[in-house]
């Protein structure tokens, strides 16, 4: 069997004292995209964080490999360098940084990761300029400070433009459909679509199924509680649809 | 009847310079209530007595031993070595250089002030009288090959209607000198300012200044102090908008490594009506240093419609490090807007983490964060070139080197 590209074994994470992920297991192989849905405050976006790295969660037990290897003892940008990515939620403004030096330094700092050559400035402008016009963003946008003063679907197109540009093995997208209207779903959900690979996998956080019929996953997983409780095809996502997360819930319990 | 004060070793060395100098009623002032304590209000974070140990030889003559600490393509450079400007070079048009005999300040009542007044034996006189598009650069040195005690002055004049953009460096050999500057600065009706003064001297010495600004009649005047190299560092600004309509935006970085302590104490006096200030400061501080801000904004009785916003701010990037703030209004009139405003914080952990998340490791993310921070300050800066010199000190101090 080959390695999949994310394995997750059993993963406890808490914050502060709350334990908020109680045994997650979830295997995706590469080139799949697998979706998760569940009801707020069940532990998906944590479940996005604990991935990163961010530092606010502890990891009290479990495993998280990243293409076989195990990445938890890394730190956030050691994790991206390996190729994982995080679409966030809520992309941080970051004032005083401009969004193309924030880009050239994630490429570079990457490549520089991996032991190769820094990109060049004609080859970055290229690349950017190229990844941009699917994504509607103009070279205006990107002179800004990053995130700032961006509308809702502004961040989340410059959250698929680094996607494109890092060119990462696993993406994570934590509810990329938040705050999106219905045309700016399809320009994101596009964006998505293009980066589909037979190398490269995608974990599809949301709680709508709206999102799903855009991207269309290969595996749904209904989560509860800070657990998978429930796998099956995309049919799963229609099924909670109409049903509810309700059902699911006895199933955690 | 007072308590006579202990007087230190490093006191004594001042009072013996100061009458040597023929100073005798600074002499005598100095000797009856010592250096500035923290009982002193305006030197409440810069307690002098404690702080200044040790008081150089007056330096003499000298002649240039470093090399200019900041060169900006395209700038008329004006070496000035142990207070004595070369004013041979054939200066840009519409400038007219000089030099006078004694010191360049008002009768303030300031310790640096009346050191300056008593030891520095010539003022560089600098008038601008043209929309000067070359940058001026005062290259301020200390240079000797033991340590010091320099005082050198400096008196820029603006016409009326003219422009001007003119950086004061304050650098020197790499010994323990003590330097004390003064800059007198008179800014004529309708005419446009851009003054940086920024202190690039060893990590060993003492960084005493003084900057005295005069704004006339509809004047525009920009300020940037910046503190990088001196392990003890006090910069008096004391500005005053003495004509209406005018506009100031006193601005500064103060940025602090370990062991260092540098002081900047701003003293805004609004004496006419209809004058906008928005003095902003930013302090970084690191290790085991201390960055301290005082801004003061007086509004006399009659300065109506003044509208005047003092912003500080500080970023920590250690747990040693230590940022003060103290601003203070002072308002006699009774139609003004006038606010302060104060925050100290460490770097945000979202956007820390946000960056990281993207592949850049924690070092470089803590200073683009911290250049991102400080931008806000040297964007203004219009002249392309100092804007990119002015960019490298700071790269170059994120970088971890003083």
């Amino acid at each position: 069997m080959t390695t999949p590209m994310l394995e997750i074994r059993n993963l406890h994470a808490r914050i502060e004292d709350r334990d908020i992920l109680k045994g997650v297991n979830l295997i995706i192989p590469a080139g799949e995209v697998h979706a998760v849905m569940g009801r707020n405050g069940s532990g998906k976006s944590t479940l996005s964080y604990v991935l990163a790295g961010k530092q606010d969660y502890e990891v009290t037990q479990g495993e998280v490999l990243l293409d076989g290897e195990d990445i938890l003892g890394l730190d956030p940008g050691e994790r991206a360098s390996k190729g994982l990515f995080l679409a966030f939620q809520y992309p941080v403004e970051v004032p005083g940084v401009a969004t193309m030096t924030f880009l050239k330094a994630a490429i570079n700092a990457q490549r520089k990761a991996r032991g190769e050559s820094e990109m060049t400035t004609p080859d970055f402008m290229r690349a950017v300029k190229d990844a941009g016009r699917d994504l509607h963003i103009d070279s205006e946008m990107l002179k800004r400070a990053l995130n700032v003063g961006f509308s809702g679907g502004e961040k989340k197109r410059a959250e698929i433009l680094q996607m494109a540009l890092l060119r990462p093995k696993m993406c994570v997208l934590d509810e990329t459909d938040s705050g999106l209207d219905i045309d700016a779903l399809r320009v994101v959900s596009d964006g998505v679509n293009a980066l589909r690979d037979p190398y490269r996998s995608m974990l599809v956080i949301t709680h709508y199924q709206r999102l799903l019929n855009h991207i269309v996953p290969d595996v749904v997983h209904v989560f509860s509680d800070g657990r998978v409780v429930e796998s099956g095809g995309k049919e799963l996502a229609l099924e909670l649809e109409a049903k509810g997360y309700a059902e699911f819930d006895e199933a955690a319990a | 009847m007072p308590v006579p004060v202990r007087i230190g070793p490093a006191e004594q060395k001042l009072i013996d310079q100061l009458s040597a100098a023929g100073a005798s009623a600074a002499a005598e002032r100095l000797g009856a209530v010592g250096l500035p304590t923290r009982k002193v209000e305006s030197y409440h974070y810069t307690d002098l007595k404690m702080l200044l140990r040790a008081v150089p030889e007056l330096a003499g003559a000298g002649h240039a031993l470093s090399e200019p600490a900041l060169r900006i393509p395209g700038a008329h450079r004006v070496p000035m070595t142990n207070g004595v400007a070369d004013i041979a070079g054939e200066m840009p048009p519409g400038m007219r250089a000089a030099i006078v005999h004694g010191a360049a300040l008002t009768e303030r009542d300031d310790v640096l002030v009346r050191l300056n007044s008593a030891l520095a034996k010539q003022t560089l006189k600098l008038e601008i009288h043209s929309r000067a598009t070359q940058v001026v650069h005062i290259d301020r040195r200390t240079e000797a090959e033991g340590p010091a005690h320099m005082n050198d002055s400096v008196h820029l004049f603006v016409a009326d209607g003219s422009k001007a953009t003119v950086i004061e460096t304050f650098s020197g050999t790499d010994e323990a000198h003590l330097s004390n500057h003064a800059s007198y600065v008179a800014v004529g009706k309708g005419a446009e300012l851009t003054h940086i003064l920024l202190d690039l001297s060893s990590g060993q010495s003492t960084n005493l200044a003084t900057a005295e600004y005069q704004v006339g009649e509809n004047a525009r005047i920009r300020t940037l102090t910046i503190h990088v190299g001196s392990a003890l560092s006090r910069i008096n600004l004391f500005a005053r908008f003495v004509g209406e309509g005018a506009t100031g935006d006193f601005t500064g970085l103060n940025l602090t490594t370990e062991g260092q302590h540098s002081d900047v104490t701003l003293e805004l006096t609004h004496a006419v009506p209809r004058c906008a200030a928005k003095p902003l400061f930013k302090q970084v501080a690191r290790g085991r240093s201390t960055a301290a801000f005082q801004g003061k904004i007086v509004v006399a009785r009659d300065a109506q419609k003044t509208d005047a916003k003092l912003m500080m701010q500080g970023l920590m990037l250690s747990d040693e490090a230590q940022i003060l703030s103290k601003p203070e209004l002072e308002i006699f009139a009774d139609d003004v807007v006038c606010g302060h405003g104060s925050t100290v914080g460490a770097l945000d952990e979202d956007s820390m983490f946000y960056l990281m998340s993207r592949g850049i490791p924690r070092p470089v993310a803590e200073s683009m964060l911290t250049r991102g921070f400080l931008e806000e300050v040297l964007d203004p800066i219009e002249d392309e070139e100092l804007h990119s010199a002015l960019e490298a000190v700071v790269e170059n101090w994120l970088e971890g080197n003083p």
